[in-house]
């Protein structure tokens, strides 16, 4: 081995933790990790410290990757990825937010955040695992659920058409927005890696399939196709409109579907402009300190 | 000498500008005023009214009955003459014609005329605040218009600071030099969140209205950010997020956004990351009566978030005490990672008190971001039962451990608490007739008592609740409850902790305070009732 990749491979193993997996065998929530691990282990190989990393995660299946993961964070409640997430930004704006929700957390108990985030754009990433299903408590459908689906809750099969929350983000003046999907780790780790560079809200919808529910759902890789980084909102709302979420019909484009430059939180508050700049002057002259010692 | 006098009529006349006016004289000339605001939910017309009461002693309210009546339009006039003592006077704007948004200064030179006080005083206060010919006109038409009827002599009370509860609050949690206030509209704890907001980026000095230096400690630029969040739902989860990094973070709201706050109060309860909390309730249930005042939020503020964790719950009786009591929550909160409550009401968060006392000196509060913070090393806060390091446990034996360390922080909690003033005791010290009461009513009850043979036993926490509310109920023959609700909230929890039972209640929820007149009576009534 090299010692470079030696040393990717000491990161690896500080960047896991030794608690027990509990997500079934198999589920594709074990590649969103490996893509997470392996983009964490870049930007700390280019400079990004471990310790500036915070992530927030919600309530679900999903969610268990806050104990598979050895950065701070908060494993906050259900539905409040986003909010808890922003009061990191307006904390410490100087940290590396990634936040980890569902579908269900964030297009049902918390779409009101959802749609406020593109507003505030805070320099952050939402990572939204979309299994189509509440999988943690049993498979009930969520709002990206395709009409028709059986569940415990609804007998009679889902009533009602998904959303398409790619055309809401856009809709919603989100800078950054990609789609990916779990099973290809490689490019998940690329389109993260550009999702934590964007200056401003990027916002990765994740398409997971759950092995146990909702599983009409599953097996979309045929009809994906990856895009290069588009910046044309027109061409973006083009893109969004190529799958409903609702069958398995058309193409589900991959990829930065759109991005563009906006101001952000960061930018916009001076109190958090001066803040940055502080507490980048302190971190420097602490690490002087322990030099000299 | 005490007077009450009523200014009234629409919304958007400018009734507290007049008020504001006199009010700022008079404190000056060494009398204090007290201030009430009574007013409906809309923007423009309906009817609003003021009632300023003045006195050269040490005053907390407003009495029924009226010495004069300033109306702004017909209404005000029909609508409370009946209150009017005999002889009392009538300032009517009638008489003033064509003056346009002056009209306030008019009124305000007419009562300043009926009062007694130098011409001067009043041109002196319109040069420094308008300067413009038209206004001093005006104020010049209102002191014509009258003649003197009291004669208000400069008395020797000097630094009488006149403030309201918000701008208690908000010059407590400065103070306590915090960092973030998250918010989302509601009355009456807007005040606070309108103060902050205009305080950000500025010296310290700039809350309040008078430059008193009694209440100015601290003299230093501030980073503070206040950040109006999408609903109470976010701002409780983003005050978590932000103090997670060491900001010191305050939240405000009244009842019903409190309602949608309370799973995040429980994670607090579980993740314990420091959290302090303004409370400002009105009458509910529901929307109920939004812009009038009630005491019936406390049994929410000491119960609201599912499971069992430790909080501390405190009400500040006026002003001083919410700057005071505010630090000691910010305190609190940040060495034991807590949950603080600081309780108000409309009444306290926006009627205009004056006092003549010093705070107390500032508690440091130590700087959060000492704390185990990210940034500086990897640290995991958890809405789930965790162990040390953060990580998720479903073990029965953590559970159990873990429950049992939230409770001995509470015994840690009840211990620190202790050293600050948990209860206060007014009036005869060595009376055997005691009125309990809280928050808001504090002031009223005050004057109620004066000259009868009364203790008062105002208790500022509510949660830890001392010890020492049983000895002098012990001590007690009779015992009065006074609250502004309907079921005695304090009574219970007192009942809960001492076992005793409070026989006599005044207990008043429309929506309205107590004026200290009619209080006074009620108070009578009852001892009346044990002699017979
Ligand atoms: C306020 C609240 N309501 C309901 C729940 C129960 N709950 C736990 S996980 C979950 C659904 C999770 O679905 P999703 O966010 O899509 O995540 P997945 O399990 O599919 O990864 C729900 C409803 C909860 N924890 N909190
Ligand atoms: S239930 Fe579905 S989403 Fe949850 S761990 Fe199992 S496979 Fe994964």
């Amino acid at each position: 081995m090299s010692t470079k990749n030696k040393l990717k491979t000491k990161l690896r193993i500080k960047l896991g933790t030794k608690n027990e997996d509990t997500w079934c065998p198999g589920c594709p929530n074990h590649n969103i990790l490996e893509s997470t691990k392996r983009v964490l282990t870049k930007l700390i190989g280019k400079g990004y410290k471990q310790e500036d990393f915070a992530m927030v995660t919600g309530i679900g299946c999903h969610a268990k990757i806050f104990d598979y993961l050895n950065i701070s964070g908060i494993y906050g409640l259900h539905g409040r990825v986003l909010p808890t997430a922003l009061g990191i930004k307006l904390g410490n704006p100087n940290l590396t937010v990634l936040g980890f929700a569902g579908d269900g957390d964030t297009y049902a108990e918390g779409m009101a955040h959802f749609i406020h985030a593109g507003r505030y754009n805070a320099n952050m990433t939402l990572v939204v695992h979309d299994n189509q299903s509440f999988s943690l408590t049993t498979g009930q459908s969520t709002p990206t659920s395709q009409q028709g689906y059986k569940n415990k809750a609804k007998p009679f099969g889902e009533f009602d058409k998904p959303l398409n929350p790619i055309k809401l983000a856009l809709a919603s003046g989100m800078s950054f927005i990609a789609r990916c999907n779990a099973r290809d780790v490689a490019h998940t780790e690329r389109i993260l890696e550009k999702a934590i560079r964007h200056k401003g809200f990027s916002f990765v919808e994740i398409i997971q399939d759950c092995l146990i529910f909702n599983l009409e759902a599953n097996n979309k890789d045929g009809l994906m196709y990856k895009i290069s980084d588009n910046k044309n909102k027109k061409k973006a709302e083009q893109l969004a409109e190529e799958w409903d979420y609702n069958n398995k019909h058309g193409r589900i484009p991959l990829g930065v579907i759109y991005q563009e430059k906006k101001k952000t939180l960061e930018e916009k508050w001076p109190q958090l402009a001066a803040l940055s700049k502080t507490l980048r002057k302190r971190k420097i002259s602490r690490k002087r300190k322990t030099e000299i010692k | 000498m005490r007077l009450n006098i009523l200014i009234g009529g629409k919304a958007g006349q400018g009734i507290n500008k007049v008020s504001e006016i006199v009010s700022m004289i008079l404190i000056k000339q060494g009398y204090f005023v007290f201030n009430y605001r009574d007013y409906p939910s809309l923007i423009r017309g309906g009817h609003n009214f003021n009632i300023l009461s003045v006195s050269e002693e040490k005053i907390g309210s407003y009495q029924s009955k009226l010495d004069g009546i300033v109306a702004l339009d017909q209404k005000t006039i029909a609508l409370h003459k009946n209150k009017l003592k005999k002889g009392g006077f009538v300032v009517d704007s009638k008489d003033f014609e064509n003056l346009g948004r002056n009209l306030n200064l008019a009124l305000a030179g007419a009562l300043i005329k009926i009062l007694g006080i130098d011409n001067k005083i009043l041109m002196e206060e319109i040069k420094k605040e308008f300067n413009k010919k038209e206004a001093l006109s005006a104020a010049e038409k209102g002191l014509a218009s009258q003649k003197n009827i009291f004669n208000i002599k400069k008395q020797n009370n000097n630094n009488i600071t006149l403030m309201t509860g918000s701008q208690g609050i908000a010059q407590g949690a400065i103070n306590s030099r915090i960092d973030r206030y998250i918010a989302y509209p509601m009355t009456p704890a807007t005040g606070v969140m309108h103060e902050l907001a205009a305080s950000q980026l500025k010296n310290d000095k700039t809350i309040s209205h008078n430059n008193n230096k009694n209440i100015h400690q601290h003299n230093h630029q501030n980073n503070l950010l206040v950040f109006q969040a999408e609903n109470e739902i976010a701002v409780v989860n983003a005050a978590l997020g932000a103090s997670f990094t060491g900001a010191k973070t305050i939240i405000g709201t009244s009842g019903g956004g409190f309602d949608l706050m309370c799973e995040g109060i429980s994670l607090q309860g579980q993740s314990e990351i420091p959290l302090v909390i303004y409370l400002a309730a009105r009458p509910g249930p529901g929307t109920g009566v939004p812009t009038y005042s009630s005491q019936a939020d406390l049994n929410i503020a000491l119960r609201g978030g599912h499971g069992e964790f430790p909080r501390i719950v405190i009400a500040p009786g006026d002003p001083l005490e919410c700057i005071e009591k505010t630090n000691e929550a910010f305190y609190l909160s940040e060495k034991f990672n807590s949950l603080s409550v600081i309780l108000s009401d409309k009444h306290l968060a926006e009627s205009w008190f004056s006092s003549d006392r010093k705070p107390n000196k500032i508690l440091n509060v130590k700087s959060s971001r000492n704390r185990k913070i990210p940034g500086k090393r990897i640290v995991k806060a958890s809405s789930y039962e965790h162990d040390e390091m953060g990580y998720t446990t479903e073990s029965a034996e953590i559970a159990a451990q873990k429950a049992k360390g939230r409770l001995l922080k509470y015994e840690k909690i009840q211990k620190e608490c202790d050293k600050f003033e948990m209860i206060k005791i007014h009036g005869k010290k060595k009376s055997k007739n005691l009125i309990i009461g809280w928050g808001s009513t504090k002031t009223v009850i005050l004057d109620a008592i004066k000259g009868l043979d009364y203790k008062f036993l105002q208790v500022l926490y509510l949660m830890p609740l001392s010890d020492k509310i049983r000895e002098e109920m012990k001590k007690a023959k009779k015992i009065i409850l006074i609250e502004e609700n309907m079921t005695g909230q304090l009574g219970r929890i007192i009942r809960e902790k001492t076992s005793l039972k409070i026989k006599h209640r005044i207990l008043k929820y429309d929506g309205r305070t107590f004026s200290s007149d009619v209080l006074r009576d009620e108070i009578l009534k009852v001892k009346n009732e044990y002699k017979k």
